[in-house]
């Protein structure tokens, strides 16, 4: 087999962000849509790529509205450009995904990656309130608005929502944002599930809670001061600075899993991971992420435990021969028929990441 | 039309005899839901199981006859309104709470649970069902979930899409499905997200599975009196520009306290261009300290006749009259058609000075009590449905009112969903390729249309003269 090297397109708007899928479509060439590039390792490997179709130049920030707390963004911006915006008048999106910088938006809506912030906040899903996608056709469709609370015509956000470039290219998208937290604190301790099971139990809900393997467990509380200082003194941790939370989402291994479940079953999950396993946790969110992921029988095993209790394991990122070996989403899902039609409603010829998504 | 006596002997062998309604007395009482247009059905039919639910919809498909599921009926968009006859599926007899997790924080429920009764028995175990719609006393969990409702406490919780983890749904060929579950992030497409809120014209919903919360132990309800809509609109955005987002945020206007205030007598200041109901939640420090700072607000921006409710019956009273105020607005005229357009919270002052005009223009009436937080506009345009001549008057301003929504920036539907009543001007938000992207979800999950047909999708046929000379909003209004 002669494997050319892909043809890489940096189109500078939507429109032809558009036409330069349609054309590689109708020549039915495989398309590989990219953003910041920092999750190229998800998914199954692509059986095809012939066109690289860059989001990068979609970087404007289209407007936002203060009063209205809501941002409409092109694709290709990086979170931290956003963020730099939005913090001139004290808001943000909630929103800190790990091995970062350098994320792009439209690349955080495709895979659905989160962070820490999530068991406050939700996940995009919750705040993306409009979205522009191109489609394979070359069209152009919208969906939602740029209001907060809308239900006119069907949820088009949700559709393409972590479909990982499946079924069209996101080229813009609206979120609701949220004003900073008038304060901010830190706290540590090395108590590991049972200091998670007295901070998810007390009064006041911390913004974020993250475990790691060694028993490290750091807290957010974000709120007001009283509230905030209250629940920090009950719990007498130490207080850390707020730059551990970047150190933190820096991470993003050669080699790592996505591992959800249903929040109580968090803790027996973990359990079957192997001796010597690197990971951190939002045991709140039922989230959990392994780092040296090296061995495909074990991975095999706790995939196995964790599908059994409802929940997934999804590979972010290791070899294209080990990704084959172990698959990289593991038990397909019961409505896989319904997936494949809608697969074939919007990609008729799958060119877009082939082999790469569920469908 | 009635259905063909094959086909009612098929639905009786399915659900029984007495459960399948056709003589046409008896169907008069399902003509409505909780808007303005009617249509009966050809058959009624009592669902009591998700097996039920499938067979009815085989049959159906096997003849090519519409389904339209239905829960308590309170709808507001002709969503559950049986415009193109065929069978309502009823499915209030599927009303058993499953379970509820008081570790994991779900409830599992058939869809004719009603809204407030979930909350009532999940408060047993401390929690909650966030989304509240105001007809909670009577709507379904089903309902919401097919509509995606909101309610009041939404502006800060969110609505009810956000809360469903998980359903059971029955797709129009039959077959049963479960789309999501527990686990966050699931593998595949988000069929879930997708069915919550496509108004019955995807599935049919057999079971909820839904997200409870903490009943918080501090909840605080403040009422501050303005001289205007606009100073009280004015407010709200002075509030949440501080960075406080309450767990509610309502504004009533002078006509909708009047008639509070004359039903439920919760105290309503009614010399009030507007009235603001304000509630925060948490533990005491933290509802202390935000009363404090909304308080500060309030006033700053003419806010006067500041109270908080001191006791708990206090504050029930206050909510009384906010979840009852439709309900009261029957003092002033007995039928209201209600829209429920949002827009830009900062164009809340705008978007109701063109509403008072519109009301002025056609000489109605028009109540404004809504979700001012979340810009979700619920202008009430009162009248008496005995005079036939008034209700094309009544739907020609409801229509300029959506059109102001629109061009301020605003969308058709906060909450109710578009059913029937705004499906025509779906072109004005939503071009054709938006709309052509819709369609395909459509035809991939009901290719025949026997799934609440006439919803959602402009229907040609319908209100062509309205439309004339009014689509393409969406292309010159420039989005994106």
């Amino acid at each position: 087999m002669v494997v050319t090297a892909p043809t890489v397109e940096k189109p500078a708007s939507a429109e032809e962000l558009a036409r330069r899928l349609h054309e590689a479509a109708a020549s039915k060439l495989a398309v590989a849509p990219v953003g910041g590039g920092k999750a190229r390792g998800m998914g199954g490997v692509i059986e095809r790529c012939d066109v690289l179709l860059h989001t990068t130049r979609l970087d404007r920030m289209i407007e936002h509205s203060q009063a209205d707390m809501v941002v409409s963004v092109e694709a290709g911006i990086t979170l931290e450009a956003l963020q730099a915006e939005l913090a001139k008048t004290g808001q943000f999106l909630p929103l800190d995904p790990f091995h970062s910088p350098g994320h792009t938006i439209g690349g955080l809506l495709a895979t659905g990656w989160t962070g820490p912030l999530r068991l406050r906040y939700g996940s995009p899903r919750d705040f993306l309130i409009g979205i522009r996608v191109a489609l394979p056709d070359g069209t152009l469709a919208s969906g939602g608005g740029r209001v907060v609370k809308n239900v006119s015509g069907y949820d088009m956000m949700k559709l393409h929502y972590a479909a990982l470039g499946s079924l069209g290219v996101i080229v813009a998208a609206s979120f609701k944002v949220f004003p900073k937290p008038l304060h901010d604190v830190t706290v540590s301790s090395h108590g590991g599930w049972t200091d998670i099971d007295r901070a998810l139990g007390a009064p006041v809900a911390p913004a974020a809670l993250e475990l790691f393997s060694d028993g490290g467990v750091l807290a957010r509380y974000s709120g007001s001061p009283d509230a905030v200082d209250r629940v920090v003194t009950e719990l007498g941790w130490r207080r850390v600075g707020g730059e551990v939370w970047d150190e933190h989402a820096r991470r993003g291994p050669e080699r790592w899993a996505r591992i959800t479940v249903a929040r109580a079953e968090l803790p027996k999950v973990m359990e079957a991971l192997p001796p010597g396993a690197q990971w951190w946790a939002s045991p709140g969110a039922g989230i959990a992420h392994w780092a040296n992921t090296n061995d495909a029988g074990s991975i095999r095993v706790v995939r196995s435990a964790v599908e059994a209790r409802g929940g997934t394991l999804v590979m972010l990122a290791a070899p294209d021969e080990f990704m084959r070996e172990v698959g990289a989403w593991g038990a397909p899902p019961s409505t896989l028929e319904i997936q494949r039609r809608l697969k074939n409603a919007f990609d008729p010829d799958h060119v877009l990441n082939p082999g790469r998504f569920v469908v | 039309m009635p259905l063909p006596q094959p086909v009612a002997e098929e639905l009786r062998r399915i659900v029984g005899r007495e459960s399948v309604i056709d003589a046409p007395n008896d169907l008069r009482i399902f003509e409505r839901d909780g808007s303005i247009e009617g249509a009966v059905p050809d058959a009624v039919v009592l669902a009591s199981s998700t097996e039920h639910v499938s067979a009815v919809i085989k049959v159906a498909a096997k003849h090519r006859i519409p389904v339209v599921p239905r829960g308590a009926g309170t709808g507001l968009s002709g969503g559950a309104v049986t415009i193109r006859g065929g069978i309502a599926l009823q499915v209030t007899r599927m009303r058993k709470i499953l379970a509820i997790d008081p570790v994991a924080q779900t409830a599992l429920v058939e869809p004719g649970v009603v809204n407030q009764e979930l909350s009532l028995v999940a408060a047993q175990h401390g929690l909650f069902y966030a989304p509240d719609p105001s007809s909670q006393k009577a709507c379904t969990i089903g309902g919401n979930a097919a509509e995606n409702s909101g309610g009041p406490h939404c502006l800060y919780y969110g609505v009810t899409t956000n809360h469903v983890l998980g359903m059971e749904v029955v797709l129009a060929d039959g077959s049963v499905h479960w789309v999501s579950g527990d686990a966050p992030d699931r593998v595949g497409l988000d069929l879930c997200g997708v069915l919550v809120g496509s108004e019955g014209t995807l599935c049919a919903i057999t079971k909820i599975k839904v997200r409870l919360l903490r009943i918080p132990p501090s909840i605080a309800t403040m009422l501050a009196a303005f001289p205007s809509i606009e100073t009280a609109s004015q407010a709200v955005s002075a509030v949440i520009g501080h960075g406080i987002v309450p767990a509610a945020l309502e504004m009533m206007d002078s006509v909708t306290v009047g008639a509070v205030e004359a039903h439920y007598h919760a105290g309503y200041p009614t010399d009030a261009g507007a009235v603001l109901l304000v509630e925060v939640d948490g533990i005491a420090e933290s509802t202390r300290e935000l009363m404090a700072a909304i308080g500060k607000i309030l006033g700053e921006n003419q806010g006067y006749a500041i109270r908080e409710a001191q006791t708990p019956a206090e504050r029930e009273l206050l909510w009384a009259g906010r979840k009852g105020a439709i309900g009261a607005l029957g003092r002033i005229k007995p039928n209201y058609y209600l829209h429920d357009g949002v827009v830009p919270r900062s164009r809340l002052p705008q978007v109701l000075s063109a509403v008072g005009e519109i009301g002025e223009h056609y000489q109605l009436p028009v109540a404004n009590v809504f979700h001012a937080g979340d810009g979700n506009l619920h202008p009430n345009i009162l009248f008496d449905l005995r005079d036939r001549q008034v209700l094309h008057q009544v739907e020609a301003a409801g229509e300029e009112m959506l059109r102001a929504v629109v061009e301020l920036g605003g969308a058709l539907s906060g909450e109710h969903g578009i059913g029937l009543e705004k499906s025509a001007f779906m072109p004005w938000i939503y071009n054709p390729d938006d709309l052509g992207a819709m369609h395909r979800v459509k035809d991939v999950f009901d290719a025949d249309g026997i799934l609440n047909p006439g919803k959602i999708f402009p229907d040609p046929s319908r209100k062509s003269v309205h439309l004339a000379g009014r689509t393409g909003l969406a292309v010159e209004a420039k989005w994106w």
